[in-house]
């Protein structure tokens, strides 16, 4: 038991938020929102060279085969600046093809990714935004030895820059044995794929996808047919937990602008920091984002250890949806009228903070999760020890 | 970053529980409950001396005083599972840090040992009529003669008073210097002439709360000091440095497993109560607006023992904290409230309903915690003082 940084985790986080801090600039992720791929190339290659994009990736594939708590740390820097590039989505779902793809599959996209030749994303959200199968309802239709795709997708992250998806579909109805989902890999710019731009709080690249007769086989297909489910859940839970990270450093950012403004910004003849209203808002914005490191790398650690966490991602999650908003708010009131500004560059924190909380969860989606393993097994809980099941 | 424990951590967890469900019997239990003499009766003494050939008290304090010399995260876990039972064991919330950092060798020689085996217990005189979030307002007056202090003045919620057996005394000592640099601090027998203990009872007092439940407790005091003389020599640090001394140990002693605790276990307790029970055929586990705020009061409990955890972590580290004390002494105790805000409003009538009265929930705890949730953001530096010292010392924002 230290929950602290190891030395090691502090050398890598240091070396990123370094990195990024030189190579990110406000200017640059004001230049991104508008450019059509949303990222630049340059940057890319250059996280890929310093081995970023293969940090978590097994050794034989070209990656490190470091913990996810170490690509949690690397997240949360590229949070802190609000970088511009698709690692999350990247990420999300080479990691997935590294846990459950074939031989194949993995020596297809696995080293390109590490070399930066490779964005990748995923795509699960239908018209009922809720990550539970019973909301998948796109159907994969059998054809000879393989499947048509037909329906849509949204929020897809990336899609419009990956030359890799994994889409989960319905393959069957659910059953006693299995939800009766199937999880493929597709080509994004393969025949029958198109996508329309949707337009976001977070200036991000997000699509609607649509499938219009998209054929895939059993080479496509990762992990077992109808049985997709179990590797769609621990992508999402991966992909929430590294998104806490991200928001993580976004808001402890965006408090340090608050807390640094507050020093500065003279009031009735003094810093408006002395004001003990501002000091107990600064102090609450500290205990929230404090809060949410704590709770986030306790589930990255727990899954780093081989244990279940869904519900530390849950908690992390809720807790992170609440409290980040409330952090990016409270600077903003701390900041005043100039925070509003679009020449300010505040509202680029609170704009994708925002945009994040509603992303992979919503607070009362986490929470049904977090009181169903609370409540609805026998047994008596104990904090700090795993809940009944 | 670590979360887990080892197996010999895990190993020790058990040996403890095992311990505990063997020998805190129900004569120590009820000892506690009387706790007219802070429980510190024979059969305390007995367990205690017990706890002592395990090699459990004082894991992490040096050896020379009497401790092991481990480590604070197994110190913790004894704490912990203790703590769990309503018994206090190996000093923690003694004071000991400030007189482990600022204290002379004769001082942690005699002292020291004792407080790790319950035979030296402080009584905490800071706090005055006048000064309680303002403490360095405080009056009480010390002055030299000779190679003495003679001591003149009025504390108040000196909570163990009654049976302590020294008191831990912030005194003005230069009255002329500015308020933060004229204060000392002495170390005070309970026993010296001059000093009068009057109870004042708590709102938890009638009925008591049941053993363990709340922070603070029935009974606390206001003690007189008048005319006593204590040596120079039972000077904690520097003349004039006390405020700095007492703010430390202070710091150090606001964080660990009963501090904690104390604000999470009704978490744990009105989740098993309502997985356990219902009124009538009506549980208020189905209920979804119950579900949801339950399990937002479940996160906020996991960052209060992760806050309790980064506070072990960072002292078996050997650092200091900046705002970490003070952020825990804020979101623990301000958690308990909305713990028994919410239980309030699961159990309705049923949580007004005190230890005394046969249709109690649990002992009626719930009830108690109506008016002892409250009393953590209070005692020992209110989380309104917390969060100034989070600005100050945490942030290096100005005073006002």
């Amino acid at each position: 038991m230290d929950i602290l940084p190891s030395e090691e985790e502090q050398l890598l986080k240091n070396a990123a938020r370094e990195f990024l801090e030189a190579e990110v600039s406000t200017a640059l992720v004001r230049e991104m929102e508008l450019d059509e791929n949303g990222y630049p190339p340059a940057l890319w290659q250059q996280m890929a060279d310093l081995g970023w994009l293969g940090l978590a990736i097994p050794e034989q594939y070209g990656g490190q085969a470091l913990p996810l708590t170490y690509m949690g740390l690397v997240m949360e820097e590229l949070g802190r600046v609000l970088a511009p590039v698709p690692l999350h989505s990247t990420m999300v779902a080479a990691l997935t093809v590294a846990e459950s793809g074939s031989e194949e599959q993995k020596r297809d996209l696995l080293p390109a990714v590490c070399s930066g030749s490779m964005v990748m994303t995923w795509a699960v959200i239908e018209r009922d935004p809720r990550l539970i199968p019973s909301a998948i309802v796109q159907q994969a239709q059998p054809d000879g030895d393989g499947w048509i795709l037909n329906g849509e997708k949204m929020f897809v992250d990336n899609f419009n820059v990956a030359r890799s998806c994994l889409v989960a579909v319905r393959t069957a109805p659910p059953s006693d044995d299995n939800e009766g989902i199937s999880l493929f890999i597709i080509d994004p710019n393969g025949v029958g794929v198109s996508q329309t731009p949707l337009v976001t709080i977070a200036k991000d690249k997000q699509s609607r996808v649509t499938f219009n007769n998209v054929r895939v086989t059993s080479a496509d297909l990762v992990g077992e047919l109808h049985n997709g489910w179990p590797i769609v859940e621990r992508m999402l839970e991966r992909a929430t937990a590294l998104l806490c990270c991200q928001m993580l450093g976004a808001t402890r950012k965006d408090a340090d602008m608050a807390i640094e403004y507050a020093k500065n910004r003279v009031a009735f003849g003094r810093p408006i920091a002395a004001f003990q209203s501002i000091q107990h808002m600064c102090a609450d914005m500290i205990l929230f984002t404090d809060g949410v490191q704590l709770l986030t790398y306790e589930a990255l650690w727990k899954m780093d250890q081989g244990l279940s966490a869904g519900v530390e991602v849950s908690q992390a999650k809720a807790f992170a949806n609440e409290k980040c908003e409330a952090v990016v708010r409270q600077s903003q009131v701390i900041h005043g009228g100039i925070g509003f500004m679009m020449e300010f560059d505040l509202h680029l924190w609170l704009r994708r903070v925002s945009a994040w909380t509603m992303r992979l969860g919503t607070t009362f989606d986490h929470r049904a999760r977090i009181a169903s393993a609370l409540l609805d097994n026998p047994g008596k809980v104990r904090l700090g020890l795993p809940l009944p099941v | 970053m670590d979360f887990g424990y080892t197996p010999e951590q895990e190993n020790l967890r058990r040996e403890v529980q095992q311990f505990i469900a063997e020998n805190v019997t129900d004569d120590v239990l009820g000892e506690l409950e009387t706790a007219e003499e802070g429980g510190r009766g024979v059969h305390y003494r007995e367990l205690i001396s017990k706890v002592a050939e395990r090699n459990w008290i004082g894991i992490s304090w040096p050896k020379e005083y009497g401790g092991q010399g481990g480590s604070r995260i197994e110190q913790y876990i004894v704490e912990e599972e203790f703590a769990r039972v309503g018994v206090a064991v190996g000093g923690a919330g003694s004071g000991a840090p400030a007189i482990l950092a600022a204290g002379t060798e004769e001082q942690k020689q005699e002292f020291i040992p004792g407080m790790i085996n319950g035979e030296i217990i402080f009584a905490l005189g800071f706090t005055e009529p006048q000064a309680g979030a303002d403490l360095a307002g405080l009056q009480c007056r010390a002055v030299r003669d000779g190679d003495e202090y003679v001591i003149n003045g009025q504390k108040m919620y000196t909570s163990a008073a009654h049976y302590a057996t020294h008191i831990y005394l912030m005194a003005r000592t230069d009255p002329d210097a500015p308020r933060h640099r004229g204060i000392s601090i002495f170390l005070v027998p309970m026993d010296t002439p001059g000093i009068t203990v009057r109870p004042l009872w708590t709102i938890q007092s009638d009925p008591p709360a049941p053993l363990g439940t709340t922070y603070g407790m029935a009974r606390t005091n206001e003690t007189f000091f008048e005319d006593v003389r204590v040596p120079a020599s039972m000077m904690l640090g520097e003349e004039n440095a006390g405020w700095y001394v007492g703010a430390m140990g202070l710091n150090l002693d606001r964080v660990g497993a009963s501090r904690y605790l104390i604000s999470v276990r009704r978490d744990e307790d009105i989740v098993n109560w309502v997985k356990e029970n219902d009124f009538g055929g009506h549980s208020p586990a189905d209920d979804p607006a119950v579900r949801d705020k339950l399990a937002e009061l479940w996160t906020e409990a996991q960052v209060c023992r992760l806050m309790t955890m980064r506070s072990m972590s960072l002292v078996e580290r050997g650092g200091n904290f900046t705002y970490e004390g003070s952020a825990e002494k804020v979101w623990a105790p301000e958690h308990g409230v909305h713990t028994t805000e919410t239980i309030t409003q699961i159990l309705g009538p049923y949580a007004t309903l005190l230890s005394s009265s046969e249709e109690a929930i649990d002992d009626g705890v719930f009830a108690h915690n109506v008016m002892g949730a409250f009393q953590s953001g209070i005692n020992h530096g209110s989380v309104q003082v917390m969060r100034d010292q989070m600005a100050r010392r945490g942030l290096g924002m100005p005073r006002g």
